[in-house]
């Protein structure tokens, strides 16, 4: 058992109001430069819909992550060998019209207009070409479900559901997903680079892309199925969401979740198995993929687990952040978040809490007998967005936070505990406390548990009074 | 005249190499952040194909035709009973097939990136100056093969043999007809000028994928066991 530590994202789902506050720091800090005015390393998708950039989810169009082959695991898009040959010109690359062109406005036009008669107003232009353009494609077009009746027909987490009946005014529902980068355990970009430019972090599993290595074969934008890995087609490098890893480093959290005014993100380390990836990346159906995956995260309060990642040269600190990780407690311990589309088989590492919603057209008592069935959003969309369609996941976390708001209901509002519900869904008192505390009152150092990283060895204090002047010489 | 032919078929020939390998050098230790493929399939995916590919495989099947034919001295080939007439009618074929797809497939990728808007704005002056320059090499060579009805096995052939082994004769080159001339002479300057273009991707052409393991792990550069870590993590700021 070889144990590693992996920075780790979850998102709550049930309390992503949309605002899309984590995608402007995001988009501030790192993406504002010329050839990457496209990208949103991090962005908020209104569900249903096909999203950013068109129909990700869908492998069959764009061909990323891993399928199982004659029971092996091999790249969807084709082998070494498959890239080699296209590597002129890949089948399988978005272009830019997938994502949105990107314009701007002459703001200044305003300013220096002559007085006329009406208003001056600005058209947009485009950031590729300079010249105007009609807008007929951008970030958030589908916010708020805006032309869903057209677009989200092509969502491919309708499988097995009935879309035209979902799309009917009446029946519509719809939530927000916020997307960045998985740093999944099994990354499919890694495996695509063919210059060997993009790795994991040894310590703490940030999937990043050399800058310098980078020669623009860009089948790691092909090859992740997240669509995670932007082309900046400036410098014709990629470029990636980088976990913030200089503010991680310094033991704070990212952009995103610093900034999340919902507080619906909590960052913190699974510790896993990583002799198993390529076992449970290979599990035999689609829907074995998520138990395995939760297998390998191994339990921080298991004395055996942290002996021997001590034992394989684990810092101290990394091991106490990881006994702390609030994302251990929310997908291993309660099993409330889960993995975004385990069937393309990276084992991403960016979890969510599924969304509870209203409760549809009143019922009659007994004629669907489970609550669940009853919310407006159905469970089979999300369990096709997070279990790779195995409903009981899903299920399971739905009923636990209802059970949790029915139990803090009776208790703060009632003032009588009602445990009823409790025992059903597998939690006990004090767990409900704490999934209450943390879902709904965690402070900021609840939410964000990160180690910094060890200093850097060359014992900067040294220097002090030195820099500058060379006291050795003569 | 002596000194002209010294100068253009040997003097320029080195500079254009040392030109070649320095300029690499340099660019690889002061530029490494450029030197890629500077694809615009992002841009534009559609008229790129069959530039691209045309472009990309007539090419190469030229290197390795050159390579074969100039290089390889005719009496090697004697010795495997492939005379030279058979020799020079192989070249011609082959070299008229993948001649005409590398010019094709450059012409393309000219018209391309001259006409569409999106991958000329974000193009710049080397990318069209390195497509027009590889157009004049690949045209004046195509020309060459179509219509310069011309031996070269016992005249350019050695004479770049010679350049290659560093006992170069300029003199080979007299009898050979000024096409051919034109040809050799933009294809050292283009090599001269290629580490300064993005044909440097040609040396990045990632054979280590065809051995590597898929999924690659990297410490971070600061040395040290891990021991020394931080006691204690602070938490990341404030917040009500
Ligand atoms: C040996 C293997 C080679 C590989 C793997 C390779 C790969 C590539 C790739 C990926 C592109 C970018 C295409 C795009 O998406 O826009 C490209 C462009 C280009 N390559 Fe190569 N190449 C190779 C050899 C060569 C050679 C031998 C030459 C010429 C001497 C060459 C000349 C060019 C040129 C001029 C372009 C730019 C095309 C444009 O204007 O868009 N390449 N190459
Ligand atoms: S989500 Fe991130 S780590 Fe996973 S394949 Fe995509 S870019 Fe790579």
């Amino acid at each position: 058992m070889k144990i590693k530590a992996q920075t780790a994202m979850v998102l709550n789902l049930d309390k992503c109001i949309g605002c899309h506050t984590c995608s402007i720091p995001c988009k501030n800090v790192w993406t504002t430069r010329k050839g990457a005015e496209y990208m949103w390393f991090n962005n908020v998708e209104c569900k249903p819909g096909i999203g950013y950039p068109k129909k990700w989810e869908n492998q069959d169009v764009h061909r990323g992550g891993w399928q199982l082959k004659n029971g092996r695991l091999e790249l969807k898009a084709g082998g070494r060998l498959h890239k080699g040959i296209n590597i002129f010109h890949n089948p399988d690359l978005p272009t830019i019209d997938e994502y949105y062109e990107p314009w701007n406005y002459d703001y200044e036009s305003l300013i220096t207009s002559p007085e006329r008669k009406h208003q001056p107003s600005i058209r947009p232009r485009s950031q590729l070409t300079g010249k105007h353009m009609d807008l007929s494609w951008g970030p958030n077009w589908e916010d708020d479900l805006a032309g869903a009746s057209e677009t989200a027909v092509g969502d491919i987490n309708f499988r097995d559901l009935d879309h035209a009946l979902y799309l009917q005014f009446r029946n519509v529902f719809m939530f927000y997903l916020p997307r960045l980068c998985e740093h999944c355990l099994n990354p499919a970009c890694v495996a695509s680079c063919p210059s060997g430019a993009m790795y994991k972090r040894e310590e703490d599993g940030i999937v990043l892309v050399d800058q310098e290595r980078c020669r623009g074969w860009r089948y790691c934008v092909s090859g992740c199925p997240y669509k995670k890995v932007y082309f900046n087609w400036k410098t014709g490098r990629a470029e990636k969401c980088i976990f913030c890893y200089p503010r991680v480093e310094a033991g704070m959290t990212t952009l995103c979740a610093h900034t999340c005014v919902g507080r619906i993100r909590y960052v913190g380390l699974f510790l896993y198995d990583a002799d198993r990836i390529a076992e449970v990346a290979s599990a035999k159906e689609d829907t074995d993929v998520y138990p395995a995956h939760l297998d390998i995260l191994l339990d921080p309060e298991d004395p055996e687990v942290t002996d021997r990642a001590a034992a394989q040269g684990m810092a101290p600190n990394v091991i106490d952040a990881a006994l702390r990780s609030p994302v251990y407690k929310l997908a291993k311990a309660w099993k409330l978040a889960l993995p975004l589309h385990p069937e393309f088989r990276t084992l991403p590492m960016v979890w969510y809490i599924p969304p509870l919603s209203p409760i549809r057209d009143y019922a009659e008592p007994g004629q669907e007998s489970d609550l669940i069935d009853r919310l407006r959003i159905p469970v089979r969309f999300l369990a096709n967005l997070l279990t790779a369609g195995d409903e009981a996941p899903v299920r399971l976390a739905l009923h636990r936070l209802s059970a949790v708001r029915h139990y803090m209901r009776s208790v703060r509002v009632e003032g009588q505990a009602d445990e009823a519900l409790l025992q059903a869904v597998g939690l006990d008192r004090d767990t409900t406390e704490a999934v209450y505390r943390l879902l709904a009152l965690a402070r900021f150092d609840e939410r964000y548990v990160l180690p910094t990283t060890r200093p850097d060895a060359s014992q900067l204090h040294q220097f002090q009074g030195r820099c500058g002047f060379n006291p050795d010489a003569a | 005249m002596d000194l002209v032919y010294e100068l253009i078929f040997t003097v320029f020939p080195y500079l254009c190499l040392t030109v070649f390998v320095l300029g690499h050098a340099y660019r690889y230790v002061t530029d490494r952040y450029k030197w890629n493929a500077r694809s615009s399939e992002f841009l534009e995916k559609k008229s790129l194909f069959w530039g691209a590919i045309l472009f990309h495989i007539g090419i190469i099947l030229t290197f390795v035709g050159h390579a074969g034919g100039l290089l390889i001295p005719q009496t090697y080939y004697d010795l495997f009973g492939i005379t030279g007439d058979m020799h020079l009618s192989i070249a011609h074929w082959t070299g008229e097939v993948v001649g005409i797809a590398a010019l094709l497939g450059c012409l393309l990728l000219l018209g391309r990136r001259l006409f569409n808007l999106r991958v000329r704005a974000a193009g710049t002056f080397n990318d069209l100056f390195t497509l027009g320059a590889l157009a004049i090499v690949i045209g004046t060579g195509v020309y060459n093969v179509f219509f310069g009805r011309y031996n070269v096995l016992y005249s350019v052939a050695p004479w770049i043999r010679g350049i290659v082994t560093f006992s170069p004769d300029p003199d080979l080159m007299r009898p050979v007809p000024l096409s051919f001339k034109i040809h050799v002479t933009a294809a050292w300057a283009l090599l001269g000028f290629s580490p300064f273009s993005r044909l440097v991707h040609i040396w990045s052409v990632p054979v280590f994928y065809f051995f590597r393991r898929h999924i690659l792990f990297r410490r971070r550069a600061t040395g040290g066991t891990g021991a020394e870590a931080l006691s204690s993590p602070a938490p990341g700021g404030k917040e009500g």
